[in-house]
């Protein structure tokens, strides 16, 4: 007898339900009055996963087969993480039930974007992508296939497998951090990672906490209450230049200009330096501020340079990935070990004279010294001009941050994507390392956005020995070329769980590109009918995160979480480990066997979870698919109690800097502090020719808006803020109609009374927000915490509620050239900066 | 045993979350939220009404203790139950409305058409509905069900449905910010009493009389 | 028939079918046929159920007039009196009957009353006043029920006297029925202190002032109507205009002292409820204050009493300012939400919280401060037709019963 595949299904779901649920999770309603009156009900508990980094569980009650009502979970060992969880989470049965749920494959019929398709079957569907692929591949190369997975930490098994394909596939892939600009450059600069968090867990153990441009307590919702506790238990300081929820519940508010932060840091470390409240002990065995530099270069002096010591350093054999450089001691110039961190004897804050190897001598001063001396300029007086902050209040904060250990800045995403966000972030570093609050409980630079994070080695599923993964920035491909670009370009885009004909379509690019044929091919994989689906050439219905089983990590918490399914597949979805294998064996037979075709579904991707935490190395050691099915499962990390507390080891063990950020190998970022050390001087040539060898602050828009076209400074006034709504995490939500009921409907412009006024615009007005590269509309809100000169859009919103004029036709993929001098994916890389646009408003017509 | 509830507004974040668990635990239609949160002094939410200052206010049935709405309704429909929250009896109720018109929080919500009907302009697949599927009785009294009728009143009910099975609301399991307590007002150690007298505990419309068991704490001054 | 009266009876007839045809679409839809929504959750249905006790109750007063307080020149006007009293107490309880969210629970009320509710009151007085209404009209009936009518006559020995001495009694029941319907229809409104509009202890006798205006008006209407002007009436129709006049004066001044004690005292609540009547609907508020104003003068000046015609359209016009009058206890109430709050932190500013207000559309906003109400065509066609039936049972009474005195 053939089972049908439904049934297969179903029986497959039964199985595995009963045999891989905990009992726990089946609750039947009040014994023996359910037996009698309600069908059997069940409790399953999955995780929520949107990209918001919560990764919050919930508990879905199912009825009938149906999901009928959400709940937290709030099972987390610690009781202050519970219950995590939020309104959009608690309304995700709009997306699963709702009217733009995908229910079956659909092919194109109309023009792009047309949103014509007609009904397919898997097979055609898949036949007909297999066939389309492999004439692009014939055409232009297998790089011409680019996937995207958005960011890995949402998904690694089903995400994985779209990975794992396009590994032996050959093809290209996007990383969704830097596509995302949620790679905050100053982090492989800085510290050789790609970047680094506290758990939220620790917040309230810092006395002093600093948020740069995060609007927590709008963005990281189920986390905000710990914002609030360290608030209680500290003092909560909050730097940005409008007026938002998180401002509201700070001590204290500084409103200082926008992307002027590089300036406060300097400015505060400036005040820090003055009055003798760095940690000097701590800036000489851990970071590279005793480091000699040569005043004639400006390059770092090197050991092998040095006459005294040349053939000390020539004997010690160093990784490639290292240097061997100087600092002074007593007796004089002295080789750094980069491969310990054991404690220097050395000169802090000095210069000298030294004999080099081929005769000549040269001036050189330590790190800390070319700081001082840089800081020069960055006065108390011009710092609070720049920053348009008052001084005494930079001198009070610097003083009261320094005096207060532990201290915690937060650095946010609306702070760094501008074009010089590194900048910023590497004057903001100053704070923590100068104080040494580095690697202790609730101390740090932490950065929250994007659930980027891979918690341990994934390597055994997501990139086979056999594959090959060609890493291409998101923004050449929105340009069209870059270094190391597919020599005939990308010609076939194959994504999932993104939207970027919404999100990542600056100026216009992607639909221009696509409208014009360019783009050859488009293949979505998504649970709704979205801007990106209604532009694809195949669509494919995806399973939601309560239909198939799935790990999780995020940042803000340390846990692994399983997705799992409360129900079944709704209509003809079915999940990504799916796809991809019906995929792979059209593609190249000799490569299904990659992805478990000898088991259904749902138990390969078990089966993919287990062999993870097996192969996963030290963090996921002893963790089990059975710990998991019963809860969260924290994983191991060097510091106390596994938590989560960056450079714990560097500092309490000596471990060199950096510790390793997966998926590459450690010499592939720690390259970027050849000193083992924290590094705020950086010496290569283009470092050096920007004048960027230390942080410094440079003037917003010179290098992008005002450089390509003057005119801009007079046309274009108004800063354009896309920020993060609350209603939404980023598109998805978009079409809840909960979400929008609660929004009254209405995409929002805001502005500031005086904005508004010298434009003749009042509340209400339907207006249109245009630059010379696009142009979008919304309804004006006057926004009395809003700063004169900026106009702030809340960024999410599907295109066919804006009358198909999106706000990122008006944004630029800006490329900053020092973001190119090495390529790590997702760690050194272009990376958008969607804050660097500059707008206008006007009256929409009718 | 008086049941009670206190919100402290310094970790309200004012996200909704709330408002959002009460709809779809209760199964509410379009157009009607029992529970809501506002930005006060502001037409916006989450706008602030002023640079400098804001701050969130979830608002719902106050289950009062000298409650109108019980004292107005002709046939006894709204009634107390032993614990001192107010309910609803949506087989008594003869949708008169005149509880609508007594209560000065304008919390309650009338089922102005068939709520099969107001649901369905929320356009779900095939007959989707959300919410509590089992019908809840307090002594014999049907004080929820997931699909109501036309013509007749509905609004918080402190999650009766919920108490049997000793789970708190579904707006307090839902707020990630932890800003909901539900305890015994009647004790004094308990520990919604405790935060009222430790942490100046107010009510809404004191002036009005109603003594509702719904208090909040203010949100923290800012003594930088 | 004349022809007039074949028109009334049939533009009634057609009235009141197409009431009852509205009001049976409003049960299968609901609700949501009409304007009103949560924040504005009683309209013009209770506002008619206002104006119909109020004419109800004129019609008894003027009975007790004559039997407690000897005034026997308004005698010809006691059985229309009786018989407008029963018709509008009784149009009161089919006007609020569509208001019902679920009218065929109404048994509820009777098997689990909940005492403390003034709706119960004002059930059971109304019905009461129905009754008694009724029985009074009976009573003054009663020795003309001769010939056809003798089935429905009891048996006593002296009809005439028996008639007499038994509404003579009744008299005062009938009063304090009379005052007590609206008195218990203001309580209804003003023990509500969720409404500031409505909670004064004016309301109730502002109601009682207002009743003995418009149902004395009522019955003049109805008298004029049949008897048209004679000498014999003259002086009753006097009597009548004085009546109707001091009983609007009153009402003037005690609806204007309420609201000058709180404009005086300033507290912005109060203003802006205030406002509502007398700024937003100031043409509404003028229509109530001076439409009666002009009929009352009128009906005081005896050139004016002189015609029919004339005396007909003061009182239409008197009627029509209440019925006004009563609609405009609703906006001032309900068309700013209840709740509002002095946020804290904020100078000199009362903010309205915004309510769900049950009317979802894909493009607009659920949440509301503010409701304009103006009632729905479905709305006005029931109201219209309870007006029918009002009239029509009165017209079918005159013509069929024993009400009007016989040419003497």
């Amino acid at each position: 007898m053939k089972l049908e595949r439904r049934d297969f299904l179903k029986l497959g779901l039964a199985a595995t339900a009963l045999s891989a649920l905990d009992l726990r999770f089946l609750r039947p309603v009040d014994g023996a009055r359910a037996a009698a009156s309600a069908p059997l009900e069940q409790v399953i508990r999955s995780t929520c996963s949107p990209n918001c980094t919560g990764a919050c569980g919930f508990m879905a009650q199912v009825n009938d087969g149906r999901i009928t009502t959400l709940i937290q979970s709030a099972d987390y060992p610690e009781a202050e993480y519970n219950p995590r969880g939020c309104l959009r989470g608690l309304s995700m049965m709009n997306l699963i039930y709702g009217k733009d749920r995908l229910k079956y494959p659909l092919i194109r019929t109309g023009p792009r974007g047309s949103g014509e398709f007609r009904k397919a079957t898997w097979d055609e569907a898949l036949d007909y992508t297999a066939a389309r692929l492999k004439d692009i591949m014939a055409k232009y190369g297998s790089e011409a296939v680019a996937v995207t997975v958005q960011v890995p930490g949402t998904g690694y098994v089903q995400k994985g497998a779209f990975v794992r394909l396009a590994a032996l596939a050959n093809w290209s892939i996007h990383h969704g951090y830097d596509q995302n600009g949620d790679l905050p450059m100053f982090w492989p600069m800085t510290f050789g990672v790609q970047t680094e968090e506290l758990e939220s867990l620790e917040w309230p153990n810092a006395r002093y906490t600093m948020v740069f441009g995060s609007n927590i307590i709008q963005t990281r919702l189920p986390d905000a209450k710990q914002l609030i506790e360290a608030k209680k238990r500290g003092k909560l300081v909050v730097f940005d230049p409008d007026f938002c929820a998180t401002s509201a519940k700070a001590d204290e508010w500084v409103a200082l200009k926008p992307d002027s932060d590089a300036a406060m840091g300097l400015g505060l470390a400036r005040v820090i330096i003055d009055r003798n409240l760095y940690d000097a002990a701590f800036l000489r065995d851990f970071t590279d501020m005793p480091l000699l530099v040569r005043r004639d270069t400006g390059k770092r002096l090197r050991a092998g340079e040095v006459k005294a010591l040349a053939a000390a350093a020539a004997a010690v054999k160093v990784p490639e990935y290292r240097d061997q450089f100087v600092f002074l001691n007593g007796s004089g110039p002295a080789l750094l070990n980069p491969e310990d961190l054991g404690p220097i004897d050395a000169r802090l804050d000095a210069e000298a004279t030294v004999d080099l190897a081929d005769g000549t001598r040269v001036e050189v001063e330590t790190v800390f010294r070319a700081l001082k001396r840089w800081l020069a300029d960055y006065s108390l007086e011009r710092v609070a001009e720049l920053t348009e902050v008052p001084a005494e209040q930079i001198q009070r904060i610097a003083i009261e941050a320094a005096t207060s250990k532990p201290l915690h800045v937060i650095y946010g995403a609306s702070n760094y994507q501008w074009y010089h966000g590194d900048l910023k972030g590497r004057a903001l570093a100053l704070l923590p390392v100068l104080t040494g609050n580095i690697g202790a409980s609730g101390a740090g630079i932490s950065t929250y956005a994007g659930q980027y994070r891979i918690r341990f080695d994934l390597d055994h599923w997501w990139l086979p020995p056999e594959g090959k993964l060609n890493w291409v920035p998101y923004l050449y491909f929105l340009q069209g070329h870059g270094k190391r670009y597919p020599e005939k370009g990308i010609k076939a885009m194959f994504g999932g769980w993104g939207n970027p004909f919404d999100q990542h379509n600056m100026a216009n690019r992607l639909k221009d590109r696509c409208a014009s044929g360019d783009i050859e091919l488009v293949v979505t994989f998504d649970f709704q009918m979205t801007t990106s689906c209604q532009w694809s050439d195949v669509v494919f219905p995806a399973a939601s995160w309560y239909e198939n089983y799935d790990l999780t990590a995020t940042i803000l918490h340390p846990y692994l979480q399983l997705q799992q399914p409360a129900i079944a597949p709704l209509f003809d979805s079915r999940s990504a480990l799916e796809l991809a294998r019906d995929l792979a064996k059209r593609l190249d037979p000799g490569i299904e066997k990659y992805f478990y075709p000898e088991l259904e579904p749902r138990a390969a991707a078990l089966k993919v979870i287990e062999d993870m935490l097996a192969k996963g190395g030290a963090e996921t050691r002893g963790i089990t698919l059975e710990m998991l099915k019963k809860g969260p499962v924290r994983v191991h990390s060097s510091a106390p109690g596994d938590r989560q507390i960056p450079f714990h080891e560097q500092i309490h063990d000596r471990v060199p800097f950096p510790p390793r950020s997966y998926p590459p190998p450690l010499k592939a970022t720690a390259r970027f502090v050849r000193s083992g050390r924290i590094e705020f001087y950086k010496d290569e040539d283009l470092f050096l020719r920007e004048g960027e060898q230390l942080p410094c602050r440079k003037e917003t828009f010179a290098d992008t808006e005002y450089r390509v076209d003057p005119t801009v400074r007079d046309k274009y006034k108004l800063r354009f803020v896309t920020k993060n709504s609350l209603y939404r995490v980023h598109s998805t939500h978009s079409n809840n109609v909960w979400m929008n009921e609660l929004q009254g409907h209405q995409p929002k412009l805001f502005l500031n009374a005086q904005d508004a006024a010298e434009r003749r615009l009042e509340p209400g007005h339907l207006v249109e927000v245009y630059n010379n590269r696009g142009k979008t509309r919304a309804t004006l809100v006057l926004d009395p915490g809003c700063r004169r000169g900026t106009a702030i859009f809340e960024q999410g919103w599907w295109a066919k509620y804006l009358h198909n004029e999106s706000y990122n036709s008006l944004t630029m993929h800006w490329i900053k050239p020092l973001h190119e001098i090495y390529f790590v994916p997702g760690i050194w890389s272009p990376t958008s900066v969607w804050n660097e646009c500059l707008v206008e408003v006007r009256r929409a017509e009718a | 045993m008086r049941r009670g509830m206190v919100i402290d507004l310094e970790k309200c974040i004012g996200c909704r979350s709330c408002a959002v668990a009460c709809k779809q635990h209760n199964a509410q239609p379009a157009g009607n939220w029992w529970n809501r949160v506002v930005t006060p002094g502001s037409d916006q939410h989450q706008t602030a009404p002023e640079k400098g200052r804001e701050y969130f206010l979830p608002i719902h049935c106050q289950h009062c203790q000298n409650a109108p709405c019980e004292k107005v309704c002709p046939v006894g429909a709204t009634f107390r139950a032993d614990d001192g929250t107010i309910l609803v009896d949506y087989e008594r109720c003869i949708g008169c409305r005149y509880c609508m018109a007594a209560c000065p929080y304008g919390v309650r919500q009338f089922n102005w058409e068939d709520p099969e009907q107001a649901m369905s302009r929320y356009h779900y697949q095939d007959g989707y509905a959300f919410g509590n599927p089992r019908e809840y009785r307090y002594q014999g009294r049907l004080v929820y069900a997931p699909v109501r009728t036309k013509g007749i009143v509905e609004k918080c009910h402190f999650c009766v449905h919920y108490l049997d099975q000793g789970l708190d609301p579904a707006c307090v399991r839902g707020c990630p910010g932890k800003a909901r307590t539900v305890g015994d007002l009647d004790d004094p150690d308990s520990v919604v009493s405790r935060l009222i007298r430790d942490k100046n505990g107010f009510q809404l419309l004191p002036e009005k009389g109603t003594r509702p068991n719904v208090y909040y704490l203010p949100p923290k001054r800012k003594e930088a | 028939m004349s022809t007039t009266k074949k028109i009334a009876y049939l533009v009634t007839a057609a009235l009141m079918v197409a009431g009852f045809a509205a009001w049976g679409y409003q049960l299968k839809e609901g609700l949501v046929l009409t304007h009103m929504r949560n924040s504005y959750s009683w309209g013009l249905y209770v506002s008619t159920l206002a104006f119909f006790v109020g004419n109800a109750a004129g019609g008894l007063v003027l009975s007790s007039l004559i039997y407690l307080f000897g005034v026997k020149k308004l005698k010809p006007f006691a059985k229309i009196g009786a018989l407008c009293a029963f018709a509008n107490v009784t149009a009161a309880m089919f006007a609020i009957l569509p208001d019902i969210g679920k009218p065929f629970r109404i048994h509820n009320m009777i098997l689990h009353p909940q005492l403390l509710s003034p709706l119960v009151w004002d059930v059971a007085v109304l019905n009461l006043y129905a009754l008694i209404s009724l029985v009074y009209l009976y009573l003054l009936m009663l020795p003309e029920l001769t010939g056809p009518f003798a089935r429905i006559a009891i048996r006593v020995k002296d009809p005439e006297a028996f008639s007499e001495t038994w509404a003579r009694r009744l008299a005062p029941f009938s009063l304090v029925a009379a005052v007590g319907i609206h008195v218990v229809t203001a309580w209804v409104f003003s023990t509500q202190g969720s409404r500031d509009w409505w909670f004064s202890p004016a309301l109730a006798p502002d109601f009682v002032a207002v009743a003995l205006a418009s149902g004395t008006a009522l019955v003049m209407l109805a008298a004029v109507l049949v008897y048209g002007i004679r000498d014999l009436y003259r002086d009753a129709y006097r009597t009548l205009a004085v009546f109707i006049s001091v009983a609007f004066f009153i009402h003037l001044f005690l609806m204007y002292n309420d609201m000058f004690i709180h404009l005086w005292y300033g507290a912005e609540e109060a203003r802006e409820t205030l406002a509502i009547t007398l700024r937003q609907y100031l043409p509404a508020h003028l229509f109530e204050v001076l439409a009666p104003l002009a009929a009352v003068v009128a009906l005081l000046s005896a050139r004016v009493r002189e015609s029919a015609a004339a005396v007909a359209a003061s009182c239409v016009l008197l009627i029509s300012g209440v019925l006004v009058h009563r609609f405009l206890i609703m906006p001032a109430a309900f068309d700013r939400v209840p709740l509002t709050i002095a946020p804290l932190g904020l100078q000199n500013v009362t903010w309205s919280v915004p309510i769900a207000s049950g009317r979802y559309t894909e493009t607009g906003d659920t949440f509301v401060t503010a409701w304009h109400y103006f009632p729905s065509a479905i709305e006005i066609t029931i109201v219209l037709g309870v007006v029918a039936y009002m009239c029509f049972l009165v017209m079918v009474a005159i013509d069929r019963l024993p009400i009007t005195e016989r040419s003497t």
